[in-house]
């Protein structure tokens, strides 16, 4: 917020979609480019100045830099913050399409958050005898 | 001619999967103690129910999100948080009362001592869920269900007076009984017929079934026409309750009683076909509330889930229902008396309602979701009615349970 009394300059037109963070990003459900649900989008990262920093003129605008999840989602509930190396980020990169859902132009099987779906596969769902049998 | 069999499976599994533990209960107990003057709870019930099922149906239809997706999406993740606390913890009250009711109906058939048969009811769940197809559990617990129309039977046999059976259906409250247990038993039986797992299942079912927009007109059928016929086979348990049971002055509080006037109308015949259906309804929404407890806590976290992949894909979600089985095997391992363990449920659910029907009326009506298919003018205003019946169930059942002492 600017101290002095000169009002902000309206923010400049952009093309394309806008995007309203709340209401079109965050507790949507993310999946992979197979469909397969990945998580929910729990937080959102952005790029800039720290918090309480100094904001100087022509400091270029902060952009989306990530998707979050993991403790996020409990800190955000209930207060705090995790520390940055506990944050389980999807790239923004690497989302292709965001519509009702927000789909992910690579597979889920390599991203950071899938890694407790993964460990409860290979350590206990997988090795009950079963638990690879397709259904259909 | 192979759409119009399906058709006709679909409304035959609607009917027979409309009764599970909590209407077979409340129905025999409103039944025993207010005889047929709560026919219309029943009938507001299951108009509600149709009004929901087939919107949270539609919203999965239309946009491919389940109910509790959407929950979370429209309320965020703290309310949504608060909302699956509730909603969870009613549903796996539910499924503790199911497998009871499952493990009373075979100590019924067989004699052994209901304790012994929990565990056994427990695996078969899980196995179902573990490895049978979702529309064959659906189809075949579904029918079998339908032998508890030998509830209408038997009402039929008993040969009642017919005039004064008509007679109790008004609304009014009987000599004996007070108006605050009479208001603590109709949201009960409101709870009953509108469980909000239902709704779980039904939107997480159209997924599972990948139904589309063109699929609607099947389900709507199915609803429109099973959910009010299973209404009426709820009112058949009542209206044996009330033939056999209120002039005796007995107030159901087992299983045993509740089937008990189709013994005294049916004989051993209908005494097998009830057992079979008791069996069968239980553990029909045995499947449907274990399902139903990992579907909300998948669709909150955003786990795969799905009884159509393999379970290896779906890691967490049937991990968690291998938990809530082990945790409702724990808490009937107490000894706790399933039947008291479904008369708490009902009334829980008549309180959780709001929590899922607001959101999906909300959804209903967003174009980003539902596109051209957005609630019409009709169903809205349908809509908000019964969000204030809802709303009104739900704020005085907390209370009418202290005032009534839960109904006693």
């Amino acid at each position: 917020m600017t101290s002095s009394g000169d009002s902000l300059v309206p923010a400049p037109r952009l093309a394309g979609r806008t995007l309203d963070a709340q209401l079109h990003l965050m507790d949507r459900q993310v999946l992979d480019h197979d469909g397969v649900p990945v998580t929910t989008v729990d937080d959102l990262e952005l790029s800039g100045p720290a918090l309480e920093a100094e904001i100087r003129p022509g400091t270029p605008a902060p952009v989306l830099t990530a998707l979050l999840t993991g403790p996020v989602l409990g800190t955000r509930i209930f207060g705090g913050r995790p520390p940055s190396s506990r944050l389980i980020r999807i790239p923004w990169e690497d989302v292709a399409e965001v519509d009702v859902v927000l789909k992910l132009g690579v597979s889920g099987e390599r991203l950071d958050a899938g890694w407790v779906e993964r460990w409860i596969r290979d350590k206990i769902i997988a090795r009950i005898p079963g638990g690879r049998h397709d259904p259909r | 001619m192979k759409r119009l069999l399906g058709v006709a499976l679909g409304i035959l599994t609607a009917i027979g999967g409309f009764v599970d533990i909590g209407d077979l209960v409340t129905n025999a107990v409103v039944g025993s103690r207010f005889g047929l003057s709560m026919v219309w709870v029943v009938g507001v019930g299951v108009v509600g129910i149709c009004l929901f099922a087939n919107m949270s149906g539609r919203v999965a239809a239309a946009s491919g999100r389940a109910t509790f997706e959407v929950i979370r999406e429209r309320l965020g993740a703290r309310a949504g948080l608060a909302n699956l606390s509730a909603s969870f913890l009613i549903n796996l009250m539910t499924v503790t009362a199911e497998i009871g009711g499952v493990a009373l109906a075979l100590q019924l058939a067989s004699s052994v001592n209901y304790l012994l048969w929990i565990p056994v009811a427990a695996v078969a769940v899980w196995l179902v869920i573990w490895r049978v197809r979702f529309s064959i559990m659906e189809n075949v617990t579904g029918l079998l269900g339908l032998t508890l129309v030998v509830f209408a039977v038997a009402l039929f046999l008993l040969k009642p007076d017919w005039g004064s059976l008509a007679g109790q259906l008004a609304p009014a409250v009987p000599e004996h009984e007070t108006f605050w247990t009479y208001s603590y038993y109709a949201i009960a039986l409101f709870g009953a017929a509108m469980t909000p797992y239902e709704v779980f299942f039904f939107s997480s079912g159209a997924v599972e079934e990948g139904w589309s927009v063109k699929d609607l007109v099947q389900s709507r059928v199915n609803v429109l026409v099973g959910f009010p016929l299973g209404g009426l086979l709820s009112v058949a348990i009542a209206g044996c309750a009330a033939v056999v049971l209120l002039p005796s002055g007995i107030a159901v509080t087992s299983l045993s009683q509740v089937i008990l006037p189709v013994a005294e109308g049916a004989g051993k015949l209908g005494l097998a076909f009830v057992l079979v259906g008791v069996v069968a309804a239980t553990f029909g929404a045995a499947l449907e509330t274990t399902l139903s407890s990992g579907y909300t806590l998948a669709q909150y976290f955003g786990w795969s889930w799905g009884k159509f992949r393999r379970p290896a894909e779906a890691a967490r979600f049937h991990l968690a229902m291998i938990v809530c089985l082990l945790v409702g095997l724990a808490v009937l391992a107490t000894g706790v008396d399933p039947v008291l363990v479904t008369e708490y449920s009902v009334v829980f659910s008549a309180i959780a309602l709001p929590l899922t029907y607001l959101p999906v009326l909300i959804v209903a009506n967003d174009p980003q979701y539902m596109g051209e298919h957005v609630n019409g003018r009709a169903v809205n205003v349908l809509g908000m009615v019964y969000l204030v019946i809802i709303l009104v169930a739900s704020l005085a059942a907390i209370p009418l349970m202290i005032v009534t002492g839960a109904g006693s």
